[in-house]
């Protein structure tokens, strides 16, 4: 309870009542180092996700979830709204981006071994939302409704499809029905705004849980027994609004000059439109070009599903307490070898889709 | 400088130089071809202005339909624009510059019309999204009867929530008033086809006399042949005196109306030299009015394009659907 009730109430968290609150907040302290240069991608990926939901809202407010209205309500959103494109572009970049600091984070909490005892479920916990992002990609691709979006779901259901035994069914669950129709849209459409957000806003909530348990993980070097901390807030929470104003305003003129693309409208009746994969996607694609006929289960469910199985399993594969590269060469060495294969998918995904496409 | 200012710049520097990694191309499929638009800061006075050499010409292919199915065009196309209009430049060959559309000839007895019909080249763009034109191009606005020809074909839309802009260029009836027919496309009706002239004035009007037998007017006192030595109406006075034609005068017979008010939105430059059209077509980027589209430089837009070789009907080369984007 506020002590200065019924006495003069002089600031703005007092007159919210919020004073309380932030009391709390200013004793949680965490490490020095929580959002410097080398410790960012995990604040920064906060920072391009609340970027998607307050873009994503903006549109929602606009959208039409049905195959007729849908590409012109985007286009609306887009072209007749102030400032409409820069949103849509915030929007575009910013899970572009996410998924490039997704890359990083994973890729600095392997390196600094953050996994290991005693943050093994902060790693674990990581992995079901780096799943999620794709899922909330690939939702949000077909609702402007179109060529690009609608083609390359096809591609999508029909890779779906090809899952032996549950395929088809996943596909009916999603779809609504044998086509991509209105069924489809409004399914894509309540995932990707509701069911999907939800459930991202769940697994973010665990992994804080556990990372609030588990702590930050420090150098690899050794513990440190007496790290500097500083308080959660206001410190921490300055810095990253800094970061969130200078996220904002980078991706706010990205948009403005390079905006984000609206293709043609969907016509499912054009059979020639041949859609590109996207960036990330594309060792996925090779993947599935690689195995095809009766093995196509290998690349499109064995493989992918055989890597995040490693993922989750990492911590509990190495156990050593050895957090420093050097001393371990092995784990390194194999995940070098996983990563540049998939790289070298990718160049040649890369290589098919556009150089021999443009040339 | 403080780190937290060094990682704020090293963050915004790397999330714009992403930026431009990821491009924003998007995929169009195989066929599509793209124009684009070059940004100029002095808009081009002429065929041959330097601003045309910041556009990137486009070698735009065309089908031959109905009399010149099987034969192929080609019109290298660029596109400029500058504050408020936009600008098109179009260059094919044509080894004969038709504009003759009937034109009278007088024998020293008799007034007869002419062989040859005039050199056409025409744009559709939506001023409200035409369902799959996007994809399918003028086939979606040109709807043949089962087992008719295009000649009994009906040019229009199929709802009157999509419109289209059309733009005709016309060797012998618009170009020598320096337009183009601003025309555009509404849905189609059993009775008529959805084609509609912009609102004002414009056209041409037909030299003849009443029984049809002999051209009514000749140039004014004064008044000279305008470009491809077609009379306009304008520059017309009534014939009051036959006897002063020798065989061998000729007369044109559609007779170009300076047109006024949305009519005349479209103007036009043009060139028939070395065996080739050059055509100079330019509108405002939003001419404020319904019937035309508005041209923003944020959007793309999808357009299609015909020609027509000495043809006063459907006998056209058509190209497919291209995009029409803008540079910044």
């Amino acid at each position: 309870m506020n002590k200065r009730y019924g006495n003069q109430v002089n600031t703005f968290s007092e007159i919210l009542g919020l004073a309380d609150i932030i009391a709390r907040m200013k004793l949680v302290r965490v490490p020095d180092d929580a959002l410097t240069w080398h410790r960012f991608s995990g604040s920064l990926l906060l920072v391009l996700l609340v970027l998607l939901f307050l873009s994503g809202a903006f549109m929602a407010f606009y959208y039409s979830p049905v195959p007729g209205t849908a590409y012109d309500s985007v286009d609306y959103a887009m072209f007749s709204l102030p400032f409409g494109d820069v949103i849509k572009g915030v929007h575009y970049y910013s899970w572009n981006f996410l998924l490039m600091v997704m890359g990083l984070h994973l890729a600095r909490a392997f390196i600094v071994g953050a996994y290991k005892s005693p943050r093994q479920l902060v790693w674990v916990s990581g992995v079901p939302i780096m799943l999620l992002i794709p899922a909330l990609i690939i939702t949000g691709d077909l609702l402007p409704w179109d060529q690009n979006g609608f083609w390359t779901t096809q591609v999508r259901i029909s890779i779906i499809a090809s899952v032996p035994v549950v395929g088809d069914f996943i596909v009916r669950l999603i779809q609504g029905g044998p086509l991509t129709g209105i069924a489809a849209l409004t399914r894509f459409y309540v995932l990707h705004i509701l069911f999907l957000p939800a459930l991202l806003i769940f697994l973010l909530v665990i992994h804080f849980h556990f990372l609030k348990q588990r702590g930050l993980s420090g150098s690899w070097k050794e513990n440190h027994p007496n790290r500097l901390s500083i308080s959660f807030f206001p410190q921490l929470v300055n810095r990253w609004l800094l970061l969130f104003l200078a996220v904002t305003l980078a991706l706010g003129l990205i948009s403005w000059y390079w905006p984000a693309p609206l293709g043609d409208p969907a016509d499912p009746t054009d059979s020639t439109f041949v859609p590109q994969p996207e960036w990330w996607v594309l060792f996925l694609n090779q993947l599935v070009t690689l195995f095809r006929g009766s093995l196509t289960v290998i690349g499109s469910v064995i493989i992918p599903g055989g890597l995040v199985a490693l993922l989750i399993a990492l911590p509990f594969l190495d156990t050593s307490p050895d957090r420093h590269p050097a001393r371990r060469k092995k784990v390194i060495l194999i995940t070098l070898i996983i990563g540049i294969i998939l790289a070298g998918l990718s160049i040649m995904g890369y290589v098919k889709h556009f150089s021999e496409t443009h040339s | 400088m403080s780190k937290k200012l060094i990682l704020i710049m090293i963050i915004f520097l790397t999330l714009i130089a992403g930026g431009m990694l990821i491009g924003t191309d998007e995929v169009t499929g195989a066929a599509k071809q793209t124009v684009t638009v070059a940004k100029v800061k002095k808009a081009p006075a002429g065929l041959d202005d330097p601003a045309w050499q910041q556009a990137k010409a486009v070698q735009v292919p065309f089908e031959g339909k109905e009399k010149f199915a099987g034969k192929k065009a080609t019109v290298n196309t660029k596109a400029v624009y500058a504050a408020d209009g936009i600008y098109f430049r179009f260059n094919w060959q044509d080894a004969e510059k038709s504009v003759t559309k009937g034109a009278w000839k007088y024998d020293g007895q008799k007034w007869s019309h002419q062989e040859g019909n005039e050199d056409r080249i025409s744009l559709l763009f939506e001023i409200e999204r035409i369902n799959k034109f996007a994809t399918k191009g003028c086939a979606v606005v040109c709807h043949v009867p089962p087992g008719k020809t295009a000649k009994d074909g009906k040019f229009g839309t199929t709802s009157a929530a999509e419109k289209g802009d059309l733009w005709h260029w016309k060797a012998a009836r618009s170009d020598p008033a320096g337009f183009a027919d601003d025309t555009w496309l509404t849905q189609i009706s059993e009775e008529k086809g959805g084609r509609k002239s912009d609102a004002g004035k414009g056209g041409d009007k037909k030299n003849m006399t009443v029984d049809k037998s002999k051209p009514m007017y000749m140039p004014a006192p004064g008044k000279k042949l305008s470009a491809n030595d077609i009379l306009l109406v304008a520059h017309a006075v009534e014939i009051n005196d036959y006897s002063g034609f020798k065989a061998g005068d000729t007369l044109t017979y559609r007779m170009p109306k300076m047109p006024e008010g949305s009519r005349a939105d479209i103007k036009a430059i043009s060139r028939h030299a070395d065996g080739s059209w050059t055509v100079v077509l330019f509108r405002k980027l939003d001419t404020g009015h319904d019937d035309d589209v508005t041209f923003d430089p944020r959007k793309k837009y999808n357009f299609a394009m015909a020609l027509f070789d000495n043809s006063g009907d459907e006998d056209s080369y058509d190209s497919e659907v291209l995009t029409l984007q803008f540079a910044r």
